[in-house]
This record gives structure tokens, C-alpha cells and sequence, in this order.
């Protein structure tokens, strides 16, 4: 049978670094699940007092840079999100985001949503035009929206069209869903707009 | 066992490795566990692995449409647009005028005819007034026509096949070019001559040139039936590639709403480069010539400078600026330059009245700072922002009030009517200005209006004068609606305007202070704040010279034809058609300064002959643009379009100058392309101004590296598994099998 003709001693070592750099890589992806899983429960602390108090940005932690802002909910999807402000890496590790460039929420601009693809926003990919979306305010205002189109974009080629007036929300998030590398440029679009709303877009 | 007693085996020697026991227990626990579900981790993370590719056309995706609505991309694998630009640019600076080459020649990448269509600023009183194309070595002279006679030219010759060039005035400082039956693989050059006045103040003189533009935000609803840009014929030349569409307050959204390109490079690998080369006459020595936003190289031979680019391009994200400054004591206080074309006599008229004296301290001011937070100010511009009004907070004395309103998609104000500016109203004014962001969208009219109250009641009663600073980048597409306020609700009040950024929106800052009757100042790096403000606020501490009028000894037609209000180092400019014979007495400028009334004589140049006295090129095309801009700010003013149109429709074609109603065209006579075809457009995207937040246009970055982790994770384990397998059957022949 063949055998590994390496020094017995160097192969243990790599065979523990190996060891070591596996547990490392996949307990850091655990760490990206957990921060994502068990942060909405801070979150939704902060979110609970912020319906109460009217105080526009409770943090969910004392040093957080980012503040829930609404509350998405696809029921027929099972899907209950809080929204946080900023799109940054920082926010979206711990729930969506806004766009900051793009309008706030209820504004009546349009609102564009960055979530994780394998985490919060993974449950885009079941999402089909029809299905209606709930928005809940800091002013504890619920407003009703509808999925108006499914797209995938070029990210490298549009920017967002942040800068009108439509009253519309953007749920983005990264294209392909299963891809493995991060960074790539496709981005899946979802436009919903006001279930009454008489225009489309 | 075999596995137990190979690790009982290596403890011998790796716990000295790790140094410790418990260290080298917990992996010897820890790895039979996760060796064991490695296989299952495997098998989980297998789907992962599946190529992005070939996902595209998946069955499963079928809803997700495929129209071109919000976005208008068609999802390609181009990663580079498939026509691109590159600029040539040349100041000839002669006295007070400058008369400028732009060079725009556009390439096709791709295999097919294609029409480009570029939208571009130039200076808001760029007086355009030549145009010409080039391809291959054949140059065709553009015509100006009515806008409407244009378009039509253009568009029978792009459906006959011919390369054809449509410059299109959209705002003052914003022009479209559209670029016909551009071959694959071929260039076409368009040219474009105009002229300007130098601009002076403070004894410096500078030239800006804007070279991209800042995403604008258009207020208002859509217009709903703006989605019929399809493939209807008609239509086609009225699609202008633009992010936006038609809404109730911007109908030409769509066509002031370049792409950018979303990549950013320095200037050594510009996405558009441009050369920029300048030759100054000034006919005096000059004590300094400096471009802030670029390095440039400067020569000098018999009193003229010559000006390019150190590193011979730059990339075209930031407005071009080029000051220069006379030695001290030799830039006149007055002159007059005249042009003949055809049987008239133009002449430019300028005078630098005398300065005024500070207003005695004991009169109390009320500043009101109006700061744009939108998105569009993220990155640089929301610190010069910043930084300006907290420079300016410094420069308050306690006797003035003041109050800042913050506006966005909607304003907010620090107070709710203006505070004195003791030292605790300042630090809490301080810590707001500390902790303004830039984001949403441009609502400028509400806190436009908030801050010039058509109730006299919030006036601070005691303040003397009401002063207005107005910080943005003019960032909006409704210039004409905000400008119309102005002009009917200013009040007491002056507006000056602050402009922000690498390329603000210049026109609209500009005709901003005009109607507001204050001054327009520019800051486009952090570090010119402090100087920028400060001559700012030597203009808010002097009362402005007033009442100006030129009595040109004969009948003229002078613009503007109302002079306005001129601050500290402000220059008095007037144009004028003298007529068929320069005027033989003296001109007399009026006004009053320092509350008292002010004379200066200037003869015009009575003794030379016609030939000398028609020595300043483009005179004439100044007094045309100058008309234009007038007749147009009647019509912010509130007069009928129709009667504004049929003056400056003659004038401009008189002049051939491109007007709002005028455009350039240029039609090759031979047929180059496929002729009956309709061709695809294509727009040219612009670059993302400099410093601009990265983040304010773009995408977020919506992948973890999650998955990524967990299947390098599982191939590590996997690997180690592997080599311990391999290596298995030498540690049978271990003596202490025998345990």
C-alpha cells in the first residue's frame, strides 16, 4: 500500500496545523451564523423600546453603530426581520440594512435593503412577485407593500437609483445565492412597491 | 485503536510542541468529533460548490423578468462600457477672455454600429459656439438649428446610415452629445470651441472646468407613461440613457442622469482621461498660477504662461481650476474691451470698485447656515461641510443670531427661531454640525423656504441684516423651481451659496447667490475651508456697493440689464452691442459705496482705428451669451416663455451660439453604416466624482464569507484526515500496541 514518505514528526505537524486552520475556518463560519441568529434578539430589545419610547435610535448594545429601523415581515414566507441602519459590513453581519444614500423608510423615496444572501436575506430566493411584505415604522405605523419585480443586476455596471422620488423598496442582496466566493458582481433585485400603489415601475 | 494509540503515541512529542497538556487534550478530544463529521460536512457543503455561471439560466428563475425598468442594464459580461471617451482640453487665455477647444473623441469597443450618447458639463457661461466632427481624416463643420431642426437632421441622417454629432444644450453647464453610426473598432472626434470670461475677484483670476457631474436628485412624482422608450422609432432620439426618469418637477430627468462608471482609478489609469494644456496672456507679469485639484507644469516665454498636466492626463472626476495672480499693483481697475462683427461694435466693460469699510461692530447680523446632508454629499463633501460651518460658527460675533437648518428628504433646524451667538449656544451648535451624515434624498424648496420666512414675525427684529449661507453641491434637477422661489420670496434676506465638492452643480450655485443677491463661493478641498470662509466673511461684514448704473454716452444694449449688488473684491462686468459706431464720448459708471455715491470715467479708444478696436475675439459671442442668460432669468422671473423664446431663438442663431432652443449639428454626407437598421445606443458613462463616499451609488456587499469558510474549513479536515490515513499502517508496527 502507498505511504506518505514524510518525516513522521513534520507529518504530524501538518497534520494538526491542518487540523488547527479547519477548526479556525469553520468556527469562524459558525461565528457568522451565530452573530446572525442570536443578534435579533438584542435587536429586537432595542427595536421593543424604541416602538415604546418613540426615541429614534436605541442601540441594541451599548457599542453597536447601527440601530433597528423597521420591521419586514413576509408572512407567507415565515420571514421576520428588523431592519438596521447603514449597509455596511459592520450592520448587515447582524440583520439588513438601509442604504444610507437611499431614502428612509416611510419617506416616501425609495428605501434600498443590502441583507446577507446566506443568512437574513436567504429567503429572497422564494420570494415571487404577488407576495406582500409588511413594513412596521419606528412610528409603529404598518405599511403594506407588494413584490413588483425580481431582477438580477450587474453591480459593477448600475448604481442604485437611490435618488427619486418613487416610494419603493429595494431588497438586495448577492447573486448567485449559492455561490461560494463573496464579492462577486451580481446582485438580485426585488422591487416592492405600496400594495395600492397605481404605478408601476 | 489503532487511532487512540497513535495519539497516545504522539503525545510524547507534541505535548512539548504545544507546550502544554491541556492544550494538546483538548485537540486530541476535539478532533475525533470533527473528524467524524467531516464526511457529513462534505456532503452539506457539496451544493456550494456548484459554478455561479451556469445558474443564470436556471428553469427556477424564469419570474424573474427580464425588462428593462429600473435599472436599464441587460445583465451583459462586458465589464467595460462599449463606447469610451477621452477629452482634450485648451484654455487660451488672452486679457479677460478665454477662448476654449474641447476635444471628445468617443471609441467603439464592440462589433457592431453603435450610437453613443454623452452627457458632459462645460462652465455655465460657456458661450459654445463652433462644432465640429472628425473621423478618419474627414472633418465636417456642425450648423446650429432650432433644437426640434436638429433633432430631425440627426435623425435622418442616423437612419440613412451617415455619422452625425447632435450637441444638445440641457441645462446652462449641462450639453449631451450624440454620436451616430460610430463603425467597430473606429473613433470619432467631436470639437468644440467656446468662449468665457475670465472670472476676478479678490485680485485673483480663475477658470474652472467642470468635467463630470454629481448624481442629481429629482424631486417630484413619475410621470407615469415615461416607460415608453421601448423600441418606438420616434422616441429613440429622445432617450437619453439616463438613471432617472421624468418625474412632475424634472420632465428631463432622464436626460441629465448620466451613468458613472462604478470603478474608480487614479489619474495614472484615468476610465476617462483628459489633457489638459492652457496658454495665459495677460499682458502683466503674474506673481503665481496655481491649480488646486491638479499638478501642473508651468512655463513662460515673453510674458506668456504655458500650462499642462505633470502627468499629462487626469482622470475627468473633478472640476479643473487655474487661479493666477497679478503682481501686486499692476492689475488695472478698469478696462474696456471691444469686438467688431459684421458692421457692430461689441464692448466688455470692467470695473473693480473700491473697497468698503467693515460695518461698525455694534450692528448685530442674523446668519442662517443651510446645510445639504443628502446622499449625494457623502464622502468628502459632507466634511467640507462640516468643516465650513464650524470655521464659520468661529467667526460669529456675540451680538449676531443665528441658526442652522440640516435638509435632506426633510429639514431640520437646531432652533426654532434664531439664538444669539453666545458661547453655550455656539457648543451645542458645534455638536450638531459634529454629527451631520450625509443621506437621503434632495428636498432643497421646503428648507430653502424655511430659511427666507415670508412671515416678518420670525425675523430676529433687532438684526440689521439677514444673511442666508446656503452649503451644497447643487445636486438637484428642479434648478428652475428653486431659482423662481428665490426670485419671488427673498425678502430681506441674501443668499449666498456655498459650493461643495469635487464637481458641484456651478450654474445652480451661481444663479442661486444672483437671485438671492449675495455671492457664490467654491470649496472643493478640506483644506481651502478656512480661507474660503474667511473671505466669505469679509464679504457678509461689508456692506455691498449698491446702485450701480453705466451711462455709455449713447444708446446701447447692455446686459445685465440691471447691475447687481457687488460684495468685497467683486468685479463689475457688463457687455454691450454699442452698435454701428463705437461711442465717441466718455463712459460713466455710477453707484454708490460706502453708502456715499461713487464715479469712475473710461474713455473707450476713441483715437484707434476700427481695425485695433476690433482686436478682442469674442466679445461679441460674450454679449450674445450674456443676453441669453439675461432674457432666460426674465423668464425665472416670471415672464411668458413664448416671448423669452422668440428673442433668444434669432439671437442665438444670429450668434450660433447653443441656446436651450438651439443645437449644433454635424451630418457626414457618406453613408458609413448600415443604413434602414436601427442601431443600438450606447451610453458613455462619466466617472464617479472624486472622494464621493463610495458607498452612496454602489451596491452593498451582500455575501458573507460564510460559505467560503466553511469549505476551505472542510478541505483542511479533509486533507488532515487524508494524510492520517495514509500514514495509518507505520504506526501499527508502534511498540506500544502492547499496552
Amino acid at each position: 500500500m502507498f505511504r506518505l514518505k514524510v518525516n513522521r514528526r513534520y507529518g504530524d505537524v501538518i497534520v494538526l496545523c491542518l487540523l488547527l486552520l479547519g477548526i479556525q475556518q469553520l468556527s469562524s463560519a459558525a461565528l457568522i451564523q451565530a452573530k446572525a441568529r442570536l443578534a435579533p434578539l438584542l435587536i429586537e430589545k432595542a427595536w421593543e423600546q424604541t416602538l415604546r419610547s418613540g426615541a429614534p435610535a436605541v442601540k441594541p448594545w451599548p457599542w453597536a453603530d447601527t440601530w433597528p429601523v423597521g420591521r419586514l415581515r413576509v408572512e407567507a414566507l415565515d420571514v421576520d426581520l428588523l431592519v438596521l441602519e447603514g449597509d455596511s459590513g459592520n450592520a448587515l453581519a447582524f440583520g439588513p440594512g438601509r442604504a444610507l444614500p437611499s431614502a428612509e423608510l416611510g419617506s416616501g423615496g425609495t428605501a434600498v435593503i443590502g441583507g446577507h444572501r446566506d443568512t437574513h436575506f436567504a429567503f429572497l430566493q422564494q420570494l415571487r412577485k404577488g407576495h406582500l411584505l409588511q413594513l412596521q415604522l419606528a412610528s409603529g405605523e404598518s405599511l403594506e407593500y407588494q413584490v413588483q419585480a425580481l431582477r438580477i443586476v450587474d453591480a459593477s455596471q448600475v448604481q442604485l437609483p437611490v435618488n427619486t422620488a418613487v416610494e419603493a423598496l429595494l431588497l438586495i442582496t448577492c447573486y448567485p445565492f449559492d455561490a461560494l466566493r463573496a464579492g462577486g458582481p451580481l446582485r438580485y433585485v426585488v422591487t416592492v412597491l405600496p400594495k395600492d400603489a397605481k404605478l408601476t415601475i | 485503536m489503532a487511532y487512540k494509540i497513535f495519539f497516545y503515541h504522539c503525545y510524547a512529542r507534541d505535548a512539548r510542541l504545544f507546550g502544554s497538556t491541556p492544550l494538546w487534550l483538548a485537540f486530541r478530544y476535539m478532533s475525533g468529533p470533527l473528524l467524524g463529521s467531516i464526511l457529513l460536512l462534505l456532503l452539506s457543503a457539496a451544493p456550494a460548490g456548484a459554478l455561479p455561471s451556469e445558474t443564470l439560466d436556471e428553469p427556477g428563475l424564469n419570474e424573474v423578468g427580464s425588462g428593462h425598468l429600473l435599472m436599464r442594464d441587460e445583465v451583459s459580461g462586458h465589464s467595460m462600457p462599449a463606447v469610451v471617451q477621452r477629452s482634450k482640453v485648451h484654455f487660451d487665455v488672452s486679457g479677460m477672455i478665454a477662448t476654449v477647444r474641447v476635444e471628445q473623441t468617443f471609441r467603439n469597443d464592440t462589433d457592431r454600429y453603435l450610437e453613443g450618447v454623452y452627457v458632459f458639463p462645460l462652465p455655465d457661461d460657456a458661450a459654445v459656439r463652433y462644432l465640429e466632427m472628425q473621423s478618419g481624416d474627414r472633418r465636417i463643420v456642425g450648423v446650429i438649428q432650432e433644437k426640434a431642426e436638429a433633432k430631425k437632421i440627426y435623425q435622418a441622417a442616423k437612419k440613412a446610415g451617415k455619422k452625425a454629432s447632435l450637441v444638445e444644450q440641457q441645462r446652462p453647464n449641462l450639453f449631451t452629445n450624440r454620436i451616430a453610426n460610430i463603425g467597430p473598432g473606429e473613433e470619432v472626434t467631436v470639437r468644440m470651441d467656446y468662449v468665457q470670461a475670465v472670472e476676478y475677484s479678490n485680485d485673483v483670476f480663475s477658470l474652472r472646468f467642470p468635467m463630470t457631474i454629481t448624481p442629481r436628485y429629482m424631486p417630484g412624482t413619475l410621470v407615469s407613461d415615461a416607460e415608453e422608450v421601448e423600441e418606438g422609432e420616434t422616441l429613440v432620439v429622445d432617450n437619453y440613457l439616463g438613471w432617472a426618469r421624468p418625474t412632475d418637477q424634472v420632465p428631463d430627468a432622464n436626460a441629465i442622469s448620466p451613468l458613472l462608471h462604478r470603478l474608480t482609478r487614479s489619474d495614472y489609469t484615468p476610465l476617462n482621461p483628459i489633457e489638459i494644456t492652457a496658454k495665459l496672456d495677460m499682458g502683466m507679469p503674474l506673481a503665481s498660477v496655481e491649480s488646486p485639484y491638479h499638478d501642473i507644469a508651468l512655463s513662460r516665454r515673453t510674458g506668456v504662461y504655458s500650462i499642462s498636466l505633470v502627468s499629462g492626463v487626469s482622470e475627468m472626476d473633478r472640476d479643473f481650476v487655474l487661479n493666477w495672480q497679478p503682481v501686486s499693483g499692476v492689475a488695472p481697475q478698469a478696462a474696456v474691451f471691444t469686438e467688431k462683427v459684421g458692421d457692430e461694435y461689441y464692448a466688455l466693460l470692467m470695473v473693480v470698485p473700491p473697497a468698503a469699510k467693515r460695518m461698525a461692530a455694534s450692528i448685530p447680523r442674523e446668519i442662517i447656515f443651510v446645510v445639504d446632508t443628502s446622499g449625494s454629499m457623502g464622502g468628502v463633501s459632507i466634511e467640507q461641510a462640516r468643516s465650513s460651518v464650524s470655521t464659520a460658527l468661529g467667526r460669529l460675533r456675540p451680538q449676531d443670531y443665528f441658526n442652522i437648518i440640516e435638509f435632506n428628504s426633510d429639514y431640520r433646524a437646531l432652533y426654532r427661531t434664531s439664538m444669539p451667538a453666545s458661547r453655550h449656544h455656539i457648543q451645542r451648535a458645534q455638536e450638531f454640525v459634529r454629527l451631520l451624515d450625509a443621506s437621503g434624498g434632495t428636498e432643497m424648496l421646503p428648507a430653502l423656504r424655511a430659511a427666507l420666512p415670508r412671515d416678518k414675525g420670525l425675523y430676529q427684529e433687532t438684526a440689521a441684516l439677514r444673511q442666508v449661507i446656503f452649503i451644497t453641491d447643487g445636486a438637484v434637477g428642479n434648478e428652475t423651481e428653486l431659482l423662481q422661489e428665490l426670485s419671488s420670496n427673498l425678502g430681506d434676506s441674501r443668499l449666498f451659496t456655498v459650493g461643495i465638492g469635487s464637481s458641484p452643480n456651478s450654474w445652480f450655485m451661481r444663479k442661486a447667490a444672483q437671485f438671492g443677491r449675495g455671492t457664490h463661493t467654491h470649496i472643493g478641498d478640506v483644506n481651502g475651508v478656512e480661507q474660503k470662509m474667511a473671505a466669505l466673511f469679509e464679504q457678509l461684514a461689508r456692506p455691498a456697493a449698491v446702485d450701480f448704473t453705466v451711462d455709455w454716452s449713447a444708446p446701447v444694449d447692455a446686459w445685465p440689464r440691471r447691475i447687481p449688488d457687488l460684495y468685497q473684491g467683486q468685479l463689475l462686468a457688463v457687455v454691450a452691442n454699442v452698435g454701428l459706431t463705437l461711442p465717441q464720448g466718455e463712459i460713466t459708471v455710477r453707484g454708490r459705496v460706502k453708502g456715499r455715491p461713487w464715479e469712475q470715467h473710461l474713455q473707450l479708444s476713441v483715437g484707434s482705428d476700427a481695425e485695433n478696436a476690433g482686436g478682442h475675439p469674442g466679445v461679441a459671442s460674450l454679449w450674445a451669451r450674456r443676453k441669453i442668460a439675461g432674457l432666460l432669468d426674465e423668464k425665472i422671473a416670471g415672464r411668458d416663455e413664448v416671448a423669452v423664446r422668440a428673442e433668444v431663438l434669432p439671437l442665438a442663431l444670429t450668434h450660433q451660439l447653443l441656446s436651450p432652443y438651439t443645437s449644433f449639428v454635424a451630418v457626414e454626407e457618406v453613408i458609413s453604416g448600415p443604413a434602414e437598421e436601427s442601431i443600438d445606443s450606447k451610453a458613455v458613462p462619466n466617472t464617479a466624482p472624486r472622494g464621493q463616499s463610495p458607498q452612496s451609488y454602489a451596491y452593498p456587499r451582500t455575501a458573507t464569507t460564510g460559505p467560503a469558510k466553511v469549505w476551505f474549513g472542510v478541505l483542511c479536515l479533509f486533507v488532515a484526515l487524508l494524510v492520517r490515513l495514509l500514514r495509518q499502517p507505520e504506526v501499527d508496527h508502534v511498540p506500544a500496541k502492547s499496552e
